[in-house]
């Protein structure tokens, strides 16, 4: 192997897929841009959806409201978000085919004699429709019945006292609940759990769309056979090739994590982000880039070695791509376990490629001086043999002739 | 000098189990000659000049190309060999110059050497005012005599041209046919395959009969009209591969 060789394939290849602008889309624009935009985008769509319904106002359709206790009426028409509006206003229409439909969100109906029954101390029902699988209506039910609960704990105390009883009768014990993250710890968890992904999906888009290019693509333009009968050896040719692979993949990775990391300091620190502050609150400084860099260089390995053997038995860029994908969903899937909640690296996932970079990822943001320097050697050399052995079977099937000319 | 014996290849085919391609093929070709291999598709044309650049090994037997021996030496014989196929592509995002500079250097020259070649073939087939446009750019002419380029920018002494004008329209075709002419001239031992009889008649000295593959007949177009008592080389070429 002659590294003159190597270097004049890496060049050109280097240069063709810089001027490739698919590969730049997915390589680097994507990484750069979109994952942000995307990871902060559902974020602030997601907790701003959910509040904005909160504050709207919702209607709430009643029967009978005059037979609700004068005190009661005063709740629900004072309620700042909620609007009462009287079933009269609907002459002739099946009101709980209505909350169905969707026009309208709830529909409450209190039964005659309701105010009696309460004073009487008997027990009565209250009926509210909604539907469940609509957000708005969901919601307008939660405001309801919390001014209904407040209102039968208050009616059950003035019970109690008036028997002369305690009030402690009605509550045994309370619950405190104190959750003792810091802030910053709990927004930290949050994103460990999902970047992981993010990178190992990155490294793959990195690494499968030069390799389209630089595999099945010589077979498209036809000029495999004019590469074969040049004078470089096969193992020249795939190294070369690996190695603009291997860059772009790591690139890749590494890209979205410096773009990540500098546009949650951007955006904890605009107001409109300010009810995503802790969320986003993740440390991402030099020495974790470095980490991160250590298990994601061998992992993008793998995905170099693997994509481009994929790619070159396909026939054309089309076929490639088609098993690129089911690869993508095969190696990338089990970054997931950064999801799982408590998954740690251990002895056992270190040993696993893929799935010790994800974890390893994911406790290097979340608890970045807690991290276990033997098992992320361990990591690093599993995933690097594995790499090592692709990258052998990768040259072998370079030098297959059933592999080359399936055309 | 192309000289091959006793050239054998066989593939597996998933339908038909093990096939032989090419049958004990042995012939030779000498400087300043066209040798022409005629015969229909599938005859075992293409994989014969594979075996002899390099790209296919064979299942037995050798090819000797100016004294290297394909089986031994692969990497030497490709040094020897320009090579050119009608299906041939380029680089679309290369220019004409880079794209043709890269195959200089894995053909070993230097720089220097690449620069005065480049500028040369450029300005003698009128190259100049495309040689730094992006391939994806250019017509199939224009294409067509970048695949030139690189295929003598390391001025090899024997050409192999694997049906070269195929999908080439008038215009493109007579720029190769004159382009192999010029090859021969200049002393080049060119091979040549085809499944076209009037392009074989017009351009080659000697050809070979192939079909199924293996060599039917060799000789000049004279000789296999002679021979075979027709005036043209399409009905020569049927009675011998069904006689």
């Amino acid at each position: 192997m002659q590294t003159k060789n190597i270097k004049t394939i890496f060049l050109k290849e280097l240069k063709d897929t810089l001027r490739d602008r698919r590969t730049m889309i997915f390589a680097f624009l994507m990484p750069v841009l979109m994952m942000p935009v995307i990871m902060i985008g559902i974020l602030k769509l997601q907790v701003s959806a959910v509040s904005d319904i909160r504050k709207e106002k919702q209607v709430v359709v009643v029967e009978g409201f005059d037979r609700l206790p004068a005190e009661l009426q005063a709740r629900f028409e004072s309620h700042d978000s909620l609007t009462i509006k009287l079933s009269t206003e609907y002459p002739g229409e099946d009101l709980k085919q209505e909350v169905t439909s969707g026009r309208i969100p709830v529909f409450m109906s209190v039964p005659e004699r309701f105010s009696q029954s309460l004073d009487l101390e008997s027990q009565t029902d209250i009926e509210v429709y909604y539907d469940g699988a609509e957000d708005r209506s969901s919601v307008a039910y939660e405001k309801i019945r919390r001014v209904l609960t407040n209102h039968r704990e208050g009616v059950v105390t003035s019970r109690v006292l008036k028997r002369n009883l305690p009030e402690e009768l009605l509550t045994p014990y309370n619950i405190l609940d104190i959750d003792l993250a810091p802030p910053a710890k709990q927004g930290a968890r949050f994103f460990a759990m999902l970047i992981p992904y993010f990178i190992v999906l990155t490294c793959f888009l990195g690494a499968m769309s030069p390799a389209t290019d630089l595999g099945a693509g010589e077979k498209e333009r036809g000029t495999i056979e004019t590469l074969l009968v040049a004078p470089a050896t096969r193992g020249e040719f795939v190294i070369g090739k690996y190695m603009v692979v291997l860059l772009t993949s790591v690139s890749a990775g590494i890209l979205s994590l410096t773009s990540m990391a500098l546009s949650f300091k951007y955006f904890a620190n605009s107001k409109e982000f300010i009810d995503l502050k802790n969320m986003m609150n993740v440390q991402i400084g030099f020495e974790s880039i470095a980490l991160i860099l250590m298990v994601v260089l061998p992992l993008a390995g793998i995905f170099a070695a693997i994509t481009l053997a994929v790619s070159i038995f396909a026939k054309s860029a089309k076929e490639a791509q088609g098993y690129l994908g089911m690869l993508n969903f095969m190696l990338v899937f089990p970054a997931f376990v950064s999801m799982i909640p408590g998954m740690k690296i251990s002895m056992q996932t270190a040993l696993i490629p893929v799935i010790n970079t994800s974890l390893i990822i994911k406790s290097v943001l979340s608890e970045p001086d807690a991290i276990n320097w033997g098992l992320v050697l361990v990591a690093f050399f599993a995933t690097f043999a594995v790499a090592a052995a692709c990258l052998v079977f990768c040259k072998k099937w370079f030098e297959r002739e059933e592999v080359l000319f399936r055309m | 000098m192309i000289e091959t014996k006793d050239l054998c290849k066989n593939f597996k085919d998933k339908k038909r189990g093990e096939v032989r391609a090419v049958d004990h093929v042995t012939f030779r070709c000498k400087p300043g000659e066209v040798f022409g291999l005629l015969g229909p598709n599938g005859a075992g044309k293409t994989t014969t000049l594979r075996i002899i650049s390099t790209a296919l090994k064979p299942s037995s037997g050798t090819a000797v190309i100016n004294g290297v021996d394909v089986v031994t030496d692969p990497q030497g014989v490709r040094r020897q060999i320009g090579f050119l196929s009608g299906n041939t592509g380029l680089y679309g995002r290369l220019t004409a110059k880079e794209m043709v500079a890269y195959f200089g250097r894995l053909y070993g020259m230097d720089e220097s050497k690449i620069e005065k070649r480049t500028n040369e073939l450029f300005t003698l087939l009128d190259m100049n005012t495309f040689a730094n446009v992006r391939n994806e750019k250019l017509s199939t002419g224009m294409k067509q005599k970048v695949s030139i380029v690189r295929s003598v920018l390391h001025d090899p002494p024997v050409m192999v041209f694997d049906e070269p004008t195929s999908g080439l329209d008038v215009m493109s075709s007579r720029t190769i046919v004159d382009f192999i002419k010029t090859c021969r001239d200049s002393g080049k031992c060119v091979i040549f395959s085809t499944h076209i009889m009037s392009e074989a008649m017009r351009l080659c000295d000697r050809v070979a009969i192939i079909h199924n593959g293996r060599i039917y007949r060799e000789g000049t177009v004279n000789d296999l009209l002679v021979q075979t008592g027709m005036n043209n080389l399409e009905d020569a070429f049927i009675k011998i591969v069904e006689g």
